[in-house]
């Protein structure tokens, strides 16, 4: 990337991201264990601690 | 052959084009005029592809996929031991095959002490795409002098404006995913080529993505309740031999080749994605970028469903490789139906 080129939000966002693995992957492993049945909100509580991380 | 171009064409291309009149009456697939199910808004494409294009240090840099396809639908050209005096690349992108084909010989003869590359096969080569930007991006490198390459900007990807019978072989690597009318496009490709002539082309299909196709369905469940199109829908490889068949074509190959590349995160994957200009432009898909939910949720499905151990993503891409002769000289056929006159049944029981 160039330096002089500012630098995309969606950059910043993943960077954030990559900092919360773990809640990432306890989210993950809650619709993996049940994703033939997923339906709105089934891991809402996993999903608001890994947001709560990144929001951080 | 197709009149009803759609409302949204950019300004400068809305003179309507016909198709030059076809020297071979075929079979009739598909009424002139009549409707073509719509899948892929072009426009989008031609957007997507612009503006990757406009930053081309990125775009280089998400070229690999496209240098590595192209490569190896050029080294299928060492099977055909012929000269090609005029030879047409649809949808070039980025004049990927003219690359490639000025590259080293891959497949050097240990006989002679040089090999000379692919690029001698061919007298020229026109590379025709519809986006300017990108069928330009890499006119200034050394490579376009070592060959003679004429660059064709289209007005529609889906019209080929070209007399029949004009080319000695048709290239195409990674831009068929995005036509709409798939069957009249090969038959147009039949049509420019001369009689015993190959058409090589390389297209992505069957299961490309299925890793982001489905981590992505399964975030948008569960994150909003419902999912939209995110990843195209692709012909399946049981489906390009038929394709291929109706077109016109004869003495058909096709073979599939599955290319798998590893990424840091899904957002890597998506950047380059992009990058390449192989954005979503599905019709009818939701509008606007996918929310940022949609996008925490799927970094973590991706990961849990698909991820390899050492961390990284792996992603798909299926390509389909193709090839076709159109009819004519004294190609090999396949004999008569009942015109066998020894039964295998005996041949095969006497052992």
């Amino acid at each position: 990337m160039q330096p002089n080129l500012k630098v995309r939000p969606i950059q910043r966002f993943a960077q954030a991201v990559s900092k919360c693995s773990a809640e990432a992957a306890v989210y993950g492993q809650c619709v993996f264990k049940d994703y033939n049945s997923v339906h709105k909100d089934l891991c809402a509580k996993e999903f608001m601690q890994l947001k709560n991380c990144y929001l951080v | 052959m197709r009149l009803n171009l759609p409302r949204a064409c950019r300004p400068q291309h809305l003179r309507l084009q016909t198709t030059p009149p076809s020297t071979r009456r075929a079979y009739a697939f598909q009424a002139p005029g009549g409707a073509v199910f719509k899948v892929f808004n072009s426009r989008s494409k031609w957007q997507q592809k612009e503006r990757a294009a406009a930053n081309p240090e990125l775009s280089r840099q998400a070229d690999y996929l496209k240098d590595e396809v192209a490569m190896r639908v050029c080294e299928r050209l060492l099977d055909i031991k012929r000269h090609f005096p005029r030879v047409l690349d649809l949808g070039a992108n980025s004049c990927n095959i003219a690359r490639a084909l000025t590259r080293e010989n891959p497949d050097p003869d240990p006989a002679t002490p040089t090999s000379p590359p692919l690029s001698n096969k061919i007298t020229s080569l026109i590379a025709a795409d519809s986006s300017a930007t990108l069928l330009h991006r890499d006119a200034s490198l050394p490579f376009n002098r070592q060959l003679d390459l004429t660059r064709q900007v289209l007005t529609d990807d889906e019209t080929l404006p070209f007399a029949p019978a004009s080319f000695d072989m048709v290239l195409s690597s990674l831009s068929l995913h995005w036509i709409n009318d798939l069957p009249g496009v090969l038959a147009q490709i039949n049509n420019v080529l001369k009689p015993d002539s190959p058409f090589i082309g390389a297209m992505l299909g069957g299961d490309t993505l299925f890793e982001l196709r489905t981590s992505l369905q399964l975030a948008e469940q569960e994150r909003r309740g419902g999912i939209s199109p995110h990843v195209s829908p692709l012909a399946d490889v049981r489906d390009v031999g038929g394709l291929l068949g109706r077109a016109g074509f004869q003495m058909l190959t096709v073979d599939v080749e599955d290319v798998v590349v590893d990424y840091p995160d899904t957002f890597a994957l998506m950047q380059d994605l992009q990058a390449m200009g192989e954005g979503n432009a599905v019709l009818g898909r939701e509008m606007g970028a996918i929310g940022r939910d949609v996008l925490l949720a799927n970094e973590g499905i991706y990961r849990a469903l698909h991820g390899n151990e050492d961390g990284s993503l792996p992603a798909t891409f299926r390509i389909i490789h193709m090839i076709g002769w159109k009819e004519g000289g004294n190609q090999p056929k396949p004999l008569k139906r009942g015109s066998g006159e020894v039964s295998l049944k005996d041949i095969l029981e006497a052992k």
